[in-house]
C-alpha cells in the first residue's frame, strides 16, 4: 500500500460528526490525505477546492445540499471527481449524481474496499 | 210572567183589568137579578178580586176589592143595613188580604223557580263543557297513544299489559288486542323479563320513575330501545299501573358506534403514520452512527492487517467503534418506548422531560431542514398525570408540523418550544414557529380529519393530537403569528398531591 503525495487532496463534506471523524480515520489508514468539512459552504469557503483531487460528500445536509454542491463546481468549471455517501440513496438522486460527473453513489453504511477503490481511481485519473 | 216589570202600558193595562173584572160581574149580577135569579154580586166579585189579584198583582187586585164594595154597597145592598155593608166590605177586605198574600207566595215560588231553573241551567252548561274538555283530553290522548313514534303502554301491577299502542304491537310483531291481558314475561321472555325488566316494574310500582337502555330481541330484530317506566295512579294515592314508554334508537346508536369505531381507525391510521415517519427518521438517525461504526471497524482491521501493523491506531479505531455503537444503541433505547403498541397507561409525568426527548428524537429532522429548536421551558412545572407515548405523539407532530411550515421559508427558521403553567392546575405548552403561518379562513378546519395543506399529508395529525390532549382533559389550540409563523398550544392537568380529580381510568378510546 503506497502513500500518495501531498498535493493529493481529499476533501470530507458530511454534517454528521461521526461519520465526518471516522471517515477521515478510514482514508487515513489506507494512506490518504483528507480534510474534514461540516457542511459544503465551509468547503467553499475554505479554497481547497482548486486542489481537491477527490471529493466524498453527503446529500441530505443543513443548508447546501451534496447536489447542489456539484451543480455548484460545475458551474465553477471545477470539475472534482465526487462521490456522494448518503442514506437517502433513491434512484433519481442517483441519476441525477452521476449525470452531473459523479464517480461513485454509495448508500451508508458503505464498504471500505469499495470506497478506498473508488477514491483511488479518482485520484488517478 | 211580566206584570212584575211594569212600564206605563202595563200598569194601565193591569189597573183597568180591575175595572174590567168588577165591570163583568155587575154585568153578570144584573143579568141574573133581570132574570129573577138570587142576587149573586157577592159571589162574582169576590172571582174578579181574585182574577184580578192572580194577573194584576196586589195594587190592581186591592183596587177591585175596593170597586166591588162600592159597587155593592150602592147598586145592590143600598137598602140593607149599615152593618150589613160593613160585613160584606169585612168579606171583601179579608179576601183581598187573603189574595195578597196568595200572591206574594205565587211570587216567591215564581221567583224560587226561576233562580233554581237558572242554576240548573248554568250547572249543565258547566257539565257540558267539562264533557267537552274531557272529550278533547281524551282524543289528545288518544291521537298521542295511536301516533307516537315511541311504544306506549299500561302495564299493571300484576305485571299484564292494559293498554299497548300499535307502535309496541308492531314491535313485536303482535295485533294489539293479542298483547292486551298477556303477562310481560311471556312477552319479553321470562329470563329477560325476571333480570332487566321486572326490576324496573318494581321500582316503578315503588313510586319511583325507572329507566332502562338495553337491546331487546323483538319482530324487528335486535333493536336497541332507551324505556322510561313511570307510575300512574288513577284518582287514588295507590300507584295501579305503569306508564312504559319505550324509544327505539337502534340506528341511532349503531351510527354513533360506528363513529366511534371510525374515531378509533382514524387514531390508529394516525399512529401508524407518525410511527412510519418516526421510523424514517430513526432509521436516518441510527444509520448515522451505524456507519461510523463499520467505518472505524473498516479502520481497525487496516490498521491491523497492514505490512506494518500499528496496534495503537487500530486501539483508537476500535473504541471509536464502541462509541458510535453505544449512540446508536442509546437512540434505539429511546425511541423504544414509542414503538410499543398497546393500551394507553398513564402515570406520572414530567412534562419537560418528554418534551426535550421529543426534541432529541427530532433534532435530526431539524438541523436537517436547518430549524433551530429553542427551548424555553419552567424548571418549576408541577408533573401530570398522563400517558407519556401520547403526549410525546402531539409534542412530534407539532414540532413536526412546525418544521415542515418552515421548510419553505428563507428567513429564520425557529422553532421556540414553552411550557408554563396556565390557569390553576393546568400546564401549558406552546410549539411557535417562524413558518408560513395557518391558512387563512381556514384556521379552524386545520383540526379537522383529512384537512391538510402538505403535499403528503393525510390530515391526520392534528386531528388525533386534538384527540389525545382532549382525552387527557386539555384543549390543543392555533393561533397565527402574523406576520410570520404559528403557534399550537395545549394544555394538560397538572397533578394534584391531593390526588383527588385526577384519577381518569386507563381510557384508550381517543
Amino acid at each position: 500500500m503506497s502513500s500518495y503525495k501531498e498535493g493529493k487532496l481529499v476533501a470530507i463534506v458530511d454534517d454528521d460528526d461521526s461519520v465526518r471523524v471516522t471517515l477521515q480515520e478510514l482514508l487515513r489508514s489506507a494512506g490518504f490525505f483528507s480534510r474534514a468539512f461540516e457542511s459544503a459552504e465551509d468547503f467553499l469557503g475554505s479554497g481547497d477546492q482548486q486542489e481537491t483531487a477527490c471529493l466524498i460528500t453527503d446529500i441530505r445536509m443543513p443548508g447546501m445540499s451534496g447536489l447542489e454542491l456539484q451543480a455548484r463546481l460545475n458551474a465553477e468549471r471545477c470539475k472534482i471527481p465526487t462521490i456522494f455517501i448518503t442514506a437517502h440513496g433513491d434512484e433519481e438522486m442517483r441519476f441525477q449524481a452521476l449525470r452531473g460527473g459523479a464517480v461513485e453513489f454509495l448508500p451508508k453504511p458503505f464498504d471500505d474496499e469499495i470506497l478506498v477503490e473508488s477514491v483511488r481511481a479518482a485520484l488517478d485519473c | 210572567m211580566k206584570w212584575t216589570t211594569g212600564s206605563a202600558a202595563s200598569a194601565a193595562l193591569r189597573y183597568g183589568l180591575a175595572f174590567a173584572s168588577v165591570a163583568a160581574a155587575l154585568g153578570l149580577a144584573s143579568a141574573f137579578l133581570y132574570f129573577h135569579l138570587p142576587q149573586t154580586f157577592g159571589t162574582f166579585a169576590l172571582s174578579a178580586i181574585a182574577v184580578t189579584f192572580w194577573y194584576a198583582g196586589t195594587k190592581p187586585g186591592i183596587l177591585a176589592a175596593l170597586l166591588s164594595s162600592v159597587v155593592r154597597d150602592f147598586l145592590f145592598d143600598a137598602q140593607t143595613s149599615a152593618e150589613n155593608r160593613l160585613l160584606f166590605d169585612l168579606v171583601f177586605l179579608v179576601f183581598a188580604l187573603l189574595m195578597t198574600q196568595v200572591v206574594r207566595g205565587r211570587n216567591d215560588l215564581q221567583l224560587r223557580v226561576a233562580e233554581r231553573t237558572a242554576e240548573l241551567t248554568r250547572s249543565n252548561e258547566d257539565l257540558r263543557r267539562e264533557i267537552a274538555e274531557h272529550n278533547q283530553a281524551e282524543y289528545l290522548t288518544g291521537q298521542v297513544f295511536e301516533s307516537s313514534p315511541d311504544a306506549i303502554l299500561i302495564i299493571g301491577t300484576d305485571y299484564r299489559y292494559k293498554r299497548v299502542n300499535p307502535v309496541h304491537a308492531r314491535n313485536w310483531g303482535r295485533p294489539a288486542e293479542s298483547i292486551v291481558g298477556m303477562h310481560a314475561d311471556d312477552l319479553l321472555g321470562v329470563e329477560f323479563f325476571e333480570r332487566k325488566v321486572r326490576p324496573c316494574l318494581d321500582r316503578c310500582f315503588g313510586g319511583e320513575d325507572a329507566r332502562l337502555e338495553e337491546w331487546f330481541d323483538n319482530a324487528l330484530g335486535r333493536r336497541f330501545l332507551v324505556v322510561t317506566y313511570s307510575p300512574l295512579r288513577f284518582g287514588s294515592e295507590r300507584i295501579e299501573a305503569a306508564l312504559v314508554i319505550g324509544r327505539d334508537l337502534t340506528e341511532h346508536t349503531l351510527a354513533s358506534e360506528a363513529l366511534r369505531r371510525a374515531q378509533a381507525d382514524l387514531a390508529h391510521a394516525s399512529r401508524m403514520t407518525t410511527m412510519g415517519e418516526l421510523t424514517a427518521s430513526l432509521a436516518h438517525e441510527v444509520n448515522q452512527p451505524i456507519t461510523a461504526v463499520v467505518n472505524g471497524a473498516s479502520t481497525c482491521v487496516r490498521w491491523l492487517t497492514r505490512d506494518d501493523p500499528d496496534p495503537k491506531e487500530a486501539r483508537e479505531a476500535a473504541l471509536g467503534v464502541i462509541r458510535n455503537a453505544k449512540r446508536a444503541a442509546d437512540i434505539i433505547n429511546r425511541v423504544r418506548s414509542l414503538s410499543k403498541k398497546g393500551e394507553s397507561k398513564r402515570q406520572l409525568a414530567d412534562i419537560n422531560e418528554l418534551i426535550r426527548e421529543t426534541i432529541f428524537l427530532l433534532a435530526n429532522e431539524a438541523s436537517r431542514n436547518s430549524v433551530s429548536i429553542r427551548t424555553d421551558l419552567d424548571a418549576e412545572l408541577p408533573k401530570v398525570m398522563a400517558d407519556s407515548v401520547q403526549v410525546q405523539q402531539v409534542m412530534m407532530n407539532l414540532i413536526m408540523n412546525g418544521i415542515d411550515a418552515m421548510k419553505e421559508v428563507d428567513q429564520t427558521r425557529q422553532l421556540t418550544i414553552q411550557s408554563r403553567r396556565a390557569q390553576e392546575r393546568e400546564l401549558m405548552i406552546s410549539v411557535n414557529d417562524t413558518g408560513v403561518g395557518l391558512p387563512p379562513q381556514e384556521t379552524n378546519r386545520i383540526f379537522d380529519a383529512f384537512f391538510t395543506t402538505k403535499p403528503h399529508g393525510i390530515g391526520l395529525g392534528l386531528r388525533i393530537s386534538r384527540s389525545i390532549v382532549e382525552s387527557h382533559g386539555g384543549r390543543l389550540w392555533a393561533t397565527d403569528n402574523s406576520p410570520r409563523g404559528a403557534s399550537f398550544c395545549f394544555t394538560l392537568a397538572s397533578f394534584n398531591e391531593s390526588g383527588d380529580s385526577l384519577e381518569e381510568s386507563d381510557r384508550t378510546s381517543y
